[in-house]
């Protein structure tokens, strides 16, 4: 009787260890990767924003 | 008789307006020019102007016509390129705070925290992606 019932808690502690495992790297995956969309498209509208600046001096008074 | 005068009342009232605004128009440059000069106008990474301190309510209007007119350019370019009003916004944020802040003004980061322009360059928001 005894035998079974630490071979169901050494599997279950093994498949909850690896849910939490697959879990844990989620979140600072995610916020990279809005981070690096950000930065390209920011580097992608760059010259716009430049030209943006430059062509239009009275909406940017010093 | 009555109906005879509205037109010119209105004409009137329409030319007040144009007077008013032309007047508004012309001392915006002067207005927004000082108070970035002095500290209490600055750049914001977001794009737009902001207050550090308290305004009148004339500068404020300035300040916010100014705003609305980059809102519209904002809007133009994003449709061109297909991003967000907030993208092209942030990005030409990046722009001011590198180019357009002179030693000395005041200038608002993301942190929400502002600033004097000392002689090094800004540390400019990670998105911005380096000089």
């Amino acid at each position: 009787m005894k035998k079974p019932a630490s071979l169901l808690v050494r599997l279950t502690a093994a498949f909850v260890g690896g849910c939490v495992q697959i879990q844990a790297p989620d979140k600072p995956i995610e916020i990279n990767l809005n981070v690096n969309i950000k930065q390209e498209v920011v580097l992608s509208l760059k010259k716009d924003a430049a030209d943006l600046v430059t062509n239009n001096p009275e909406l940017f008074p010093q | 008789m009555m109906y005879d005068r509205k037109p010119i009342a209105l004409a009137a009232i329409a030319a007040l307006a144009l007077g008013v605004a032309g007047a508004a128009l012309a001392q915006s440059a002067g207005g927004v020019a000082a108070a970035l000069a002095n500290g209490s106008v600055g750049e914001q990474a977001d794009g737009y102007l902001g207050f550090r301190g308290a305004a009148s309510d004339g500068l404020r209007a300035e300040v916010e016509a100014i705003n609305i007119k980059r809102r519209a350019a904002y809007t133009q370019l994003a449709a061109q390129r297909g991003v967000t009003v907030k993208d092209v916004a942030a990005t030409v944020g990046c722009e001011t705070l590198q180019t357009r802040v002179q030693q000395g003004r005041a200038y608002l980061l993301p942190d929400g925290v502002w600033r004097t322009k000392g002689a090094d360059p800004i540390t400019l928001p990670a998105y911005c992606g380096g000089n």
